[in-house]
């Protein structure tokens, strides 16, 4: 009988499945596809040969990943930039998208938007550029105006203690305006009635940003940081090797840097991987245990 | 709930099962004839190709395979011996990552390939996919063994067989020391002559500005690069044995590192103590690309710097003349100043190769690579791809060939790629060794040629040569590229800590470096020692 009924709705509904088989086909190619090349992880990879011609060697590559120093250095900075990043920068956008959302004035509000935005758009090698002319030790502009009034320059790139902060500071710098757009669409799916009762009852702002706001954005922000979670062990390339420098490489030496440095600049393909897949599991694991806790604690959960 | 969740996904489980079963296949199955392909070599005149830099700029109304110098190789080359030369055009900027997909895949891979990186070409002998030229060289390209000599030949072999042709480097010398002469006549010093005349110079211009930049004053001027620190570092390494030069001097890349060496911490120590008092760069850690040590240098801010020698005079950066204009009656020097303990002006020097020049063991052209490449030494064919045609592009002075000032672009274009088809040279050949260096000053102009020529003197003083054995490091291989950047890490810490961590830190970070690689290199070059000498 059921049987039947699922025929039935295929054959009604066979066009949806078909306009599926595109992403799904690009997701074959494109991510499981490579999948193939995990296999490097595990072989002594030589290029003439290619991957299938490569010798096994079992975990050799992975004893060798972790009896290597700067590889637990650069896992213990990438958890400490990210968590940083957690606390640091998370909120600045869903506090940022609050106070936008409390402005009455379109024009200046789109116009707010508009400037928050576009730091989004200038691409890392710029911002590094940037970051020297304001933040250096000798010719940047805050040092400039400090050593002008006769105080001491503050070596905002090349001390690791203050680089971290201007690390933070420019990642806020860059994201927290698009950050903000999820945030934004969430608190206009919230019904305005809602905030016009509790005006009537007498609420404050503050109140209200409580009271309604912040829970009806409430599955927004787990999404959210279910996501960032899940990202823990993985981290963008272009910030730590553009904003960090030989200098403060205790901290701005990340897994993604130590891949490009060790694994791909000196052509340690295997090794590269061996990280990689290494980041993918772990990841793996941050995503489904925050996931759980969120079901746990919250409701909420997107898998 | 739970059954119909496991039904949606078993589907798709399946599907991706499947679809990497056959990615596998297909993979496997592309290899084969691949493999398939290069073992048959063809006998008929054939394509020859050829890899050359792609460094965009090429001048309208040439491409990059079609210039003036393309079709002169294809004229004089190409025609006479029924080849037919194409030329592969590969970044300049990714050379290396486009090198190794053109060696992994076999068939696209060009007949004459290069890399200056040696842990390239070694990787690439190592694991067997180099032709094997020992034999070849003399049957096919006698001209070109003998215009490369030995001591260059020596430097592309790998375990006695000869896998690359290492290009011929013609200008050794690698750094001068430039100084402000105008500040030195204001403050009315000498030139300074040693390590402990440059420290009361530099005092000098850090205490009384005789720039008057208002407190700005770089009295010595440094960036990460290694012309800015190679000069002061190996002037305090102490007179070695031979035993000590091969097995404590650390390989890493294409050039010698000094990090066990006698005298290193010295160095170190000797940078802290111009950090700490004002007399270096601030910011020297964050300028990996020199950018704003030549900023500073042309706001005329920087008192005394070392540089590759002859850098400030060549036109291409204009460097001279911006200082000149930024500030008027500004003048430098050459000067050779870093002395070690014997008094000598030690200082590094280039090994005599240059680019490695390889032919694939894919290829099947390799009699035909080799015959270009002999061609190339043969006759005036490389003099004319250097230097272009006589009265047009160059007047002959001396015998000495001068590059003509006021040739039309037209002209200078067909020559804008010379050094890029000309692999087997480094520099411009006239034709010995005093034309090279005649034609080598000449390339600047003629009011800077003196301070030129002593710069090129300066750096040929009391040269410390490459230390190479007959077969590569291993370990050098595996761990070189972070250890370069361990070895910059220890520089720039050691320079910017308080000098009462001084030797803590110093312990610790060299520590790290023997445990990420430096011990396994020292290990393995004392064996490679043993060897050399037992024999």
């Amino acid at each position: 009988m059921k049987a039947v009924k699922n025929t039935t709705y295929l054959r009604r509904n066979w066009q949806l499945y078909a306009l599926l088989m595109l992403p799904v086909i690009y997701f074959l190619i494109f991510k499981y596809g490579p999948m193939y090349g995990v296999q490097i992880a595990f072989k002594e990879f030589n290029f003439f040969e290619g991957i299938a011609g490569s010798e096994w060697v079992g975990l050799d590559i992975f004893r060798e990943v972790f009896q290597n120093n700067d590889f637990f250095k650069a896992l213990r900075n990438t958890l400490l930039l990210n968590l940083l990043d957690l606390i640091i920068s998370f909120p600045a956008p869903l506090i940022l998208a609050i106070m936008l959302y409390e402005l009455r004035i379109i024009w200046f509000k789109k116009f707010a938007q508009t400037i928050l935005y576009v730091p989004h758009f200038i691409s890392w090698v710029i911002i590094g550029g940037i970051v020297l002319q304001v933040f250096g030790t000798e010719s940047g502009f805050i040092n400039n105006l400090l050593t002008g009034m006769g105080l001491d320059a503050i070596p905002f790139l090349s001390n690791k203690h203050y680089w971290l902060i201007t690390y933070l500071l420019v990642g806020v710098w860059q994201s927290a305006g698009w950050g903000t757009i999820l945030y934004l669409a969430a608190l206009t799916g919230i019904n305005k009635e809602l905030f016009e009762a509790a005006e009537v009852d007498g609420a404050g702002r503050f109140k209200k940003i409580f009271h309604i706001s912040l829970p009806g954005i409430k599955t927004t922000i787990a999404t959210l940081l279910i996501i960032n979670l899940g990202n823990m062990i993985s981290i963008g390339f272009d910030r730590p090797f553009i904003v960090g420098n030989v200098a403060v490489r205790d901290y701005s030496e990340v897994l993604s840097t130590f891949v490009y440095r060790v694994g791909i600049e000196s052509g340690q393909i295997s090794l590269a991987t061996a990280v990689g897949l290494f980041q993918a599991l772990v990841g793996l694991i941050f995503l489904l245990g925050a996931n759980y806790a969120s079901k746990k604690l919250a409701d909420e959960s997107i898998l | 709930m739970t059954t119909r969740g496991s039904k949606k996904w078993a589907s798709p489980a399946i599907a991706v099962l499947m679809a990497s079963t056959m990615l596998l296949s297909a993979c496997s199955s592309k290899e084969d004839t691949a493999s398939g392909n290069a073992g048959s070599g063809s006998p008929e005149p054939a394509t020859l190709k050829v890899e050359v830099f792609d460094r965009g700029n090429t001048p309208s109304g040439y491409t990059i395979s079609d210039s003036y110098l393309t079709r002169l190789v294809q004229e004089r080359f190409g025609k006479p011996n029924n080849i037919d030369v194409e030329f592969v055009p590969v970044p300049r900027s990714e050379e290396i990552q486009k090198l190794n997909v053109l060696m992994a895949s076999k068939s696209e891979v060009p007949d004459i390939v290069f890399t200056y990186d040696s842990g390239t070409f070694n990787r690439y002998a190592e694991q067997g996919g180099l032709t094997d030229l020992t034999e070849l060289i003399d049957e096919y390209a006698p001209n070109l063994k003998k215009f490369l000599g030995e001591d260059t030949l020596a430097y592309g072999q790998y375990n006695g067989k000869q896998f690359a042709l290492p290009g011929r480097r013609l200008v050794l010398g690698k750094y001068a020391g430039y100084v402000r002469q105008d500040w030195l006549d204001k403050l009315g010093l000498p030139a300074p002559t040693n390590t402990e005349e440059l420290y009361t110079t530099l005092k000098a211009f850090k205490e009384q500005d005789p720039g008057n930049t208002g407190g700005k004053v770089i009295p010595f001027g440094v960036s990460l690069a290694a012309a800015q620190y190679e000069p002061l570092i190996w002037s305090f390494i102490k007179p070695l044995t031979d035993e000590q030069r091969y097995t404590l001097t650390q390989q890493l890349g294409s050039s010698d590192y000094p990090a066990l060496l006698p005298g290193f911490e010295d160095a170190l120590k000797f940078m802290n103590k111009l950090y700490n008092e004002g007399l270096m760069s601030k910011d020297f850690g964050l300028d990996k690309d020199k950018k704003q040590l030549w900023q500073s240098l042309q706001n005329g801010l920087v008192g005394f710097y070392t540089e590759d020698a002859g850098e400030p005079y060549f036109t291409w950066n204009d460097f001279y003349e911006n200082l000149q204009t930024n500030v008027p009656g500004a003048s430098i020097t050459p000067v050779d100043t870093f002395t070690n303990a014997a008094g000598e002006h030690a200082k590094p020097a280039y090994a005599p190769n240059a680019m490695y020049v390889m032919i694939p063991k894919s290829s099947s052209n390799a009699v035909a690579a080799l015959k270009y490449l002999d061609w190339m030494a043969s006759d005036t064919n490389l003099f004319d791809i250097q230097f272009g045609v006589e009265n047009e592009n160059y007047t002959l002075e001396n015998g000495v060939p001068v590059v003509k000032p006021d040739a039309t672009s037209e002209i200078t274009d067909r020559l804008y790629n010379f050094g890029d088809i000309a692999v087997i040279v480094n520099g411009k050949f006239a034709g010995d060794d005093a034309k090279n260096e005649a034609a080598y000053i000449a390339q600047t102009p003629e009011k800077f040629q003196a301070d030129m020529k002593k710069s090129v003197e300066i750096s040929n003083v009391d040269t410390i040569q490459p230390v190479r054995f007959g077969h590569p490091i291993e370990a050098e291989a595996k761990y070189g590229t972070a250890l370069a950047d361990k070895f910059q890490e220890i520089i720039v810490k050691m320079t910017m800590i308080k000098p009462e961590q001084f030797e803590s830190t110093y312990d610790s970070m060299i520590k790290d470096y023997m445990a990420s690689g430096g011990q396994a290199i020292l290990d393995e070059r004392t064996a490679a020692y043993k060897e050399m000498t037992s024999k």
